[in-house]
């Protein structure tokens, strides 16, 4: 039931309109946008890093990286938009890309045409998009609806192929996709879906086919349950539920708890990823995950940032069996939130020496005037060795400087220590060039 | 022919709400397409500009303050409806993480930014065998129908 599998790489098909469209960004400028409102960012990367070969040879990788997006919104005064994202790469040195991709690779990742509606937050969607609704989390090449009616009461649908890869031959899969929600919503009080999804595809034997529901009910003023839950009709039985509450009495305080459990054979069985299909050496398809969370986040005074959190793992499976993990971190941001320093501490404790670590991790970020300073520090202890080492440590030194109010640039120095590679530098330079003819930020 | 179904489907569903006209749409306002004013660098904090609801989203603006609470439950907010993320973020934001067949992480491409959540920090390499072994779910949010053809050297 695959989708047909193309000849032609990927990087080769994409890699030039990404090229194309990159160098055609000086030309956007407010002159051309009187019918729309233009925005584009192109960052560009530039990797630098070695790898030890057997029989003492080296090989040099200096992959250039190229990311685009563009929005195009307000067309013709109408609230229809184009919007566009996609990647490419080429190596200036040996392969870098793994899976046959060789010395070129790219990805389109959306490109849809969208009409929003004024009201009820109507709208629709045509193309290439990444689409969170209900139990569906996809990239999908297709058409996507929603609309609020008077009453409170909604719906949303969607149909097309899932945007999906076979980490085996690196080839699309996945044959057709469709489902929606029905929803309702009360302004500041609740909202709950029920949802379904069913896509065609080579799922260990099944098709894909989940029913959801969610919820969002806010019980007084500081409080809120959320919920999710999904069923695997293919399977018959719960794929994953999730259920928390959630304090936020005002903008400096932020507290929840919760419940998520989930099933391997329920969840796993839609999975393309070899690693979550049986038969497999590191999953076993009958355990069951049941994890109890919390989470706190408290500023006592304005730029200084407290963040706990802790989760208990409880697994079917002896061979996992439990584990805890806590982290506590504080961070203080100043200058108007342009510099931030931060630290944070982890450990993860279980009853199986081989799944215990800590964790601990230090950073800066400064950035007087038109330069920006960072420094990015973490380090990890495992109880038990991996491939005979017992710790790894990463350091990230960037210096960046904003030549212009859209164009910023920034170089990276990676030092890694680490049970897969041992004193590793790699280094990275960086262009961002952001424009826009239209007021307003995005992120 | 396994496309026409669903397409199809869809495509009626959209004739349909079109021409139900705009009496079968709520009357609230949307969520504005772009937030209309340039944003502070840093987690955003809705509450230091907005009180009580989100337009749109019909949920209270402290629930999408961006805390570590929010950010670990954010695709909970999302799942119910993706408008009030995209007044801040550009389209492309969610596709930093969520991507299909990305070669660099997101600490990678954000390295001039620690003070971001970005996932995968340090030689991930190592310890995502731990961490794989203990929440494999939280694994299989991203990658477990995507292709990640870095995984192909060890998980073939």
């Amino acid at each position: 039931m695959g989708r047909t599998t193309t000849s032609v790489p990927f990087g080769k098909r994409f890699l030039p309109p990404i090229v194309a469209i990159s160098l055609l960004l000086p030309l956007l400028s407010a002159a051309t946008a009187g019918a729309a409102d233009l925005s584009a960012s192109s960052t560009t990367y530039l990797r630098y890093y070695e790898r030890d070969l057997a029989g003492g040879n080296k090989d040099t990788f200096a992959p250039l990286y190229e990311y685009l997006s563009a929005d195009a919104t307000n067309l013709a005064g109408a609230p229809l938009a184009l919007h566009f994202y996609g990647w490419g790469r080429v190596d200036l040195s040996d392969p870098s890309g793994t899976g046959g991709t060789g010395k070129e690779s790219g990805d389109l990742g959306s490109a849809w045409l969208e009409y929003a509606h004024p009201t009820g937050n109507a709208r629709m969607k045509l193309g290439r998009f990444f689409l969170a609704e209900g139990v569906a989390v996809e990239t999908l090449d297709g058409a996507f609806f929603k609309v609020t009616t008077p009453l409170g009461i909604g719906v949303s649908g969607y149909g097309g192929a899932p945007v999906e890869q076979s980490i085996l031959d690196n080839t699309p899969v996945g044959g057709s996709m469709y489902g929606g929600r029905v929803f309702f919503n009360r302004s500041g009080v609740t909202e709950f879906g029920a949802s379904y999804l069913k896509e065609r595809g080579p799922f260990q034997g099944k098709d894909r086919e989940l029913y959801g529901g969610d919820l969002w009910l806010r019980i007084a003023p500081p409080v809120e349950i959320t919920a999710q839950a999904a069923y695997n009709r293919a399977t018959r039985g719960m794929a994953s539920q999730r259920y928390a509450v959630r304090v936020v009495p005002g903008s400096r305080f932020d507290i929840s708890a919760g419940y998520e459990a989930y099933s391997y054979k329920d969840l796993f069985q839609t999975a393309l990823h070899p690693v979550f299909i049986v038969p497999s050496p590191v999953i076993d398809n009958a355990d069951k995950v049941r994890t109890i969370f919390g989470v706190l986040d408290w500023q006592p005074v304005p730029g200084l940032t407290f963040e706990l959190s802790a989760k208990n793992i409880r697994h079917d499976n002896d061979n996992v069996a439990k584990a805890n993990r806590g982290e506590a971190g504080i961070r203080y941001a100043f200058g108007g939130g342009k510099h931030i320093v931060g630290l944070s501490a982890a450990a993860v404790t279980a009853d199986r020496d081989e799944n215990e670590y800590r964790e601990y991790r230090g950073f800066f970020t400064f950035a007087p005037g038109k330069f920006r300073l960072s420094l990015d520090a973490l380090t990890q202890q495992y109880k038990k060795e991996i491939d005979g080492r017992k710790n790894a440590t990463q350091a990230v030194a960037s210096l960046g400087y904003k030549a212009a109010s859209s164009l910023s640039l920034s170089g990276d120095l990676t030092y890694t220590q680490s049970p897969t590679v041992q004193k590793d530098y790699a280094g990275l330079l960086r262009a961002t060039l952001e424009l826009g003819t239209a007021t307003g930020g995005k992120k | 022919m396994t496309l026409r179904a669903p397409f199809a489907a869809v495509f009626g569903a959209m004739m349909i709400a079109l021409l139900a006209g705009c009496s079968a749409v709520s009357q609230t306002p949307s969520v504005p397409p772009k937030h209309p004013e340039a944003l502070p660098t840093g987690r955003a904090n809705c509450l230091e500009c907005h009180e009580n609801v989100s337009t749109g989203a019909l949920k209270p603006y402290a629930s999408f303050r961006h805390s570590r609470v929010f950010i670990d439950a954010h695709g909970t907010y999302a799942r119910q409806g993706q408008n009030l993320c995209a007044a801040c973020h550009a389209p492309s934001f969610c596709q930093t993480c969520h991507a299909r067949k990305d070669e660099l992480k997101p600490n990678v491409k954000m390295g001039d930014r620690p003070d971001r959540m970005a996932p995968h920090r340090g030689d991930y390499l190592a310890t995502h065998r731990i961490d794989g072994r203990l929440d494999p779910g939280s694994c299989f949010r991203c990658h477990g129908n995507r292709s990640d053809a870095k995984c192909r050297q060890c998980h073939k």
